[in-house]
């Protein structure tokens, strides 16, 4: 059991640089998630941890061991790959005691060894069984139980889940976060569904134009993205750009003019932050969810009235996007049995929305 | 979705600002050793093209490694002995009958066996390429003692039926690869718009099938005037291909004019690939 | 209804197109080979004329006559030190043509394998007869270094047979190789030495079990062509050389014994499809455990 230390590493193909300068501290025991859109560079990152492609600068740490330097069989990790990559020629039982067989162990104790690993993932009965006499979600068990087999310091999941169903994903992750925990290894999870991150991760690091963006619990980069690109990659978001100084400060509150809204009177929205004004912040962001419907006590301030462009129905909630009378459009989002009758487009609606769910991005970064 | 920012962070300076830079040993000695084996199998396998070369333009019978000096001695001794202009006119006459017919006949074979679906379809197709794998010496005796019974022996045609049968397979092959890769959904749509069977053949599948017809013509081709072992069963003494008369010559004298007309398949075959590679691309072939 | 008969109307018309192939192999590849096992039978007189009488004489010569005996061992010999040759050689090729991130080197090797295929066998044999003479290139070369003091005799023995075909048959061996090789997704190659196996551990324990069905039909076709060609041995390996192929033909062409010539080449003929669908079937069974 080890944490992974990530010291400066850059990579450039020819002219592209993929990856630029991460700093990333993995603790042990922890289950890290690298999330981003692809081509942020999550792979690459990936692919150098396990040692498949060398970092153009930097170290890479696993314990207290570099192995920058280090080829892939001698790193001593994990990895559950995207399409599984199970042997097609081994049954369950050899994939499985593949890596133990590799270290010589005796007989009995790869037997041990594998019995134990297909027991984690409850396969035990298949052990005889070929990779392709099983379904989708019993092969990423196998490769989990090839993984952990090996008793790796680290395990990585290259988007273990992208291939199977919606439903089958759900219990996969379930089981994955049980495995981990039950086991306690250190795990970097490689994904580009917020969700998987969100709900799997004890921290995530968010990955994007070959930097990395944020690092921090899945309540952190919701509720306050580093910036504009975290903001925009995690959930939806209606952003709000502004001169950057606010025009009037009552309390600690500060109101600035949303230039890019105007209201029906003709004038830019008034937003109310709760957080401490600064002369350099220059975005606002406002997630769908926190918009109510409602007039909110016409003051005027972080409320609109709105004609409906769009409705969708998702069931456990409504998705709205409504356009302000003067000009520009939000999205909001309400749980489903705020409307008694679905509201149709064209339809006028008031919002409203509480200063302390107004949060100022940083201007530096993207 | 509100608006989105996609630049590229701070666009100025692509590379990392860290001067640390390593230089990895990409190559191990296990890698230097399978290169190593690797372009010594290939080195060896165009061994014999090198050396063609250099005999041709060798001034004497055999050649010398580093070449002495270039000489065109053969290439004037192919142009005085007659021998050589009658195989070669034997030889593209036989192309002329052989290439046409063979094409046709191999294309509607390939393009029939991709589209029916019955038990033993695999089987007819292991039929069609067969002459592939048989010993040559045996088809060629076996063509031998048919024609003789048949009367055909001594005639053009036992030499056009023998190279049809070699040639054929190439052209199955070749075809059925394109016929593979096209859509059966294409000719379904072509034929929904109300186009019949031979328009959809001739307006969307042949088109688009085109590349392996050209690759198989190829094949055909140079299978055709590279073929010995069966032309040298039924060939007669009148019906004397190129190759039959290089066996000849190679057999019982040795005429170092061979060394020239060699270039001449060396040529053919370059030309071929070029075609090849325009019409499937190289990697694709076989 | 109206269905079938389209699917019935078409159907036909694909088989139109197919039986003209049929009539044509089955008039000029199925009928000379029965004529030829039927021929196999008959017998001949002093002269060698065939009589219509039928018996097992002539597969009795060759199978208790200690020459043809001779003659098969050293064929199955040859063409299966051909095929090992060719197989081992064809996984350094093949590795090099499929793992080259360059396109051009890539581009290269595929003309260099290729251009065996597309020239005819006599040019290769003679430019393996101007290697190997005893005045020829690498005498004269092995010498120029000093290495040898008089021109070594390579030309004429079966080892010069086996040099050239290994040389005209590799690219049947390289190519299947190649193209399995292609197929196994590097993920595999990847979890192999993730779990600690190095490159060559990976190598017979994933690539060579993956590539073996490519590698087995390669050596099929290897095989198949080693044992049947004539022209090669006979150029330069001399016509006395104990090969079947050899035999064949001076049975055909100057003793005129077509019955005999008949019955060498249908055991040659058995022999090789023996071979054929020994390798066919392991390459099946190998293949049914990948696949449904």
């Amino acid at each position: 059991m080890s944490g992974i230390h990530i010291d400066d590493v850059s990579r450039v193909f020819g002219d592209f640089t993929a990856l630029e300068q991460v700093q990333l501290q993995v603790r042990e025991g922890e289950f890290f998630s690298l999330l981003g859109p692809s081509g942020c560079g999550k792979t690459t990152l990936l692919n150098m941890i396990a040692g498949f492609l060398d970092p153009t600068t930097g170290r890479i740490m696993i314990g207290e061991r570099d192995v920058t330097d280090l080829p892939p069989y001698r790193r001593g990790l994990g990895i559950v790959f995207q399409d599984y990559a199970l042997f097609p020629h081994l049954t369950v039982f050899q994939n499985v005691a593949y890596g133990l067989k590799v270290r010589k162990l005796s007989k009995s104790e790869v037997k041990r060894r594998v019995d134990e690993a297909l027991a984690l993932v409850q396969l035990s009965s298949m052990a005889e069984r070929r990779p392709h006499q099983l379904s989708g979600g019993q092969r990423q068990r196998v490769a989990i139980a090839r993984a952990l087999a090996i008793e790796p310091s680290v395990l990585l999941l290259d988007e273990p889940l992208s291939n199977l169903d919606a439903k089958l994903r759900k219990d996969m992750q379930t089981e994955l976060k049980t495995i981990q925990r039950r086991t306690g290894i250190t795990t970097i999870l490689v994904t580009h569904d917020q969700e998987e991150a969100l709900s799997l991760s004890d921290r995530i690091g968010i990955l994007g134009h070959g930097r990395l963006q944020q690092v921090g619990t899945p309540l952190e980069v919701y509720r306050q993205p580093a910036n504009r690109f975290v903001a925009d990659f995690i959930g939806q978001v209606n952003l709000f750009r502004t001169e950057g100084v606010p025009f009037e400060r009552v309390e600690r509150y500060g109101r600035y003019y949303a230039d890019d809204y105007e209201t029906e009177a003709g004038t830019s929205l008034i937003l109310e932050t709760a957080a401490a004004p600064s002369e350099t912040t220059g975005t606002f962001m406002l997630r769908p969810e926190r918009i109510r419907i409602g007039d909110g006590g016409s003051t005027g301030i972080n409320q609109v009235n709105a004609v409906i462009r769009h409705v969708s129905y998702a069931g456990d909630q409504v998705r709205l996007l409504v356009t302000l009378a003067g000009k520009g459009e939000l999205i909001a989002v309400a749980p489903d049995p705020v409307f008694p009758v679905l509201p149709q487009a064209g339809d006028s609606v008031q919002l409203y929305w509480d200063a302390a769910d107004v949060i100022p991005l940083p201007t530096e970064g993207v | 979705m509100t608006d989105s920012n996609k630049r590229l962070p701070n666009g100025s300076d692509p590379k990392p600002k860290s001067g640390r830079r390593r230089v990895r040993r990409k190559w191990s000695l296990l890698t230097t050793l399978v290169w190593t084996a690797g372009i010594g199998v290939y080195l060896f396998l165009v061994a014999p093209m090198f050396v063609i070369f250099l005999s041709a333009f060798s001034p004497t019978e055999y050649p010398t490694f580093p070449p002495s000096s270039v000489s065109f001695r053969w290439f004037t001794a192919l142009f005085t002995n007659s021998d050589w202009g009658e195989a070669l006119r034997v030889s593209l006459i036989l192309l002329l009958i052989v290439t046409p017919l063979t094409v046709i006949l191999g294309t509607a074979a390939a393009y029939a066996l991709g589209r029916l679906k019955f038990r033993g379809r695999e089987a007819i197709r292991s039929f069609m390429l067969s002459p592939l794998m048989i010993p040559q010496v045996v088809l060629g005796i076996a063509l031998l003692y048919e024609f003789t019974s048949l009367g055909l022996i001594n005639t053009l045609t036992s030499l056009v039926i023998g190279h049809m049968v070699i040639a054929f397979p190439f052209v199955v092959r070749t075809v059925s690869v394109s016929v593979s890769s096209l859509d059966p959904k294409l000719e379904s749509a072509s034929m929904s718009l109300g186009a019949g069977r031979w328009t959809t053949f001739r307006k969307i599948t042949l088109p688009l099938i085109k590349p392996g017809i050209i690759a198989g013509t190829v094949f055909s081709v140079v299978e055709s005037f590279g073929e010995v072992s069966i032309s040298l069963f039924v060939s007669s003494p009148g019906n004397i291909t190129v190759p039959v008369r290089i066996f000849n010559y190679i057999d019982q004298t040795f005429d170092p004019s061979v060394n020239a007309i060699s270039v001449l398949f060396i040529a053919v075959a370059v030309v071929a690939m070029i075609i090849i590679d325009r019409a499937v691309g190289l990697t694709k072939v076989l | 209804m109206a269905r079938t008969s389209v699917v019935k109307r078409t159907n036909s018309f694909y088989w139109l197109l197919l039986t003209p192939s049929l009539l044509f192999l089955t008039a000029f590849l199925v009928v000379p080979f029965i004529m030829l096992i039927v021929l196999s039978f008959r017998e001949v007189d002093s002269l060698l004329n065939v009589l219509p009488t039928y018996s097992l004489s002539h597969y009795t010569e060759v199978f208790t006559s200690g020459i043809y005996l001779n003659t098969i061992q050293s064929s199955l010999g040859v063409a299966l030190l051909t095929t090992v040759i060719c197989t081992l050689l064809a996984y350094p090729a093949a590795y090099l043509l499929v793992r080259t991130e360059r396109p051009a080197l890539r581009t290269l090797f595929y003309i260099l394998l290729i251009s065996p295929l597309l020239t005819s066998v006599v040019i290769r044999t003679f430019a393996w007869i101007v290697i190997l003479a005893q005045n020829g290139l690498l005498n004269e070369l092995l010498m120029n270094l000093h290495l040898i003091d008089k021109p070594l005799s390579m030309l004429w023995s079966m080892n010069a047979v086996v040099i050239a075909y290994v040389q005209v048959m590799l690219p049947f061996a390289v190519l299947p190789i190649a193209t399995s090789m292609g197929e196994i997704q590097p993920k595999l190659r990847q979890a192999s030495m993730s779990l600690g196996a190095g490159r060559v551990r990976t190598f017979f324990t994933v690539t060579l079990p993956l590539t073996l069905p490519g590698m087995l039909s390669g050596a099929a076709i290897v095989f198949s062509l080693a044992a049947g060609s004539y022209i090669t041995p006979l150029l330069v390996g001399g016509r006395l050389q104990p090969l079947l192929p050899l035999a064949i033909y001076q049975q055909a062409v100057q003793v005129f014994n077509m019955p005999f010539a008949a019955a060498l080449s249908v055991t040659l003929l058995i022999m090789v499809i023996l071979v054929v669908l020994l390798l066919g079937w392991i390459s099946k069974r190998w293949e049914a455990r990948l696949r449904d």
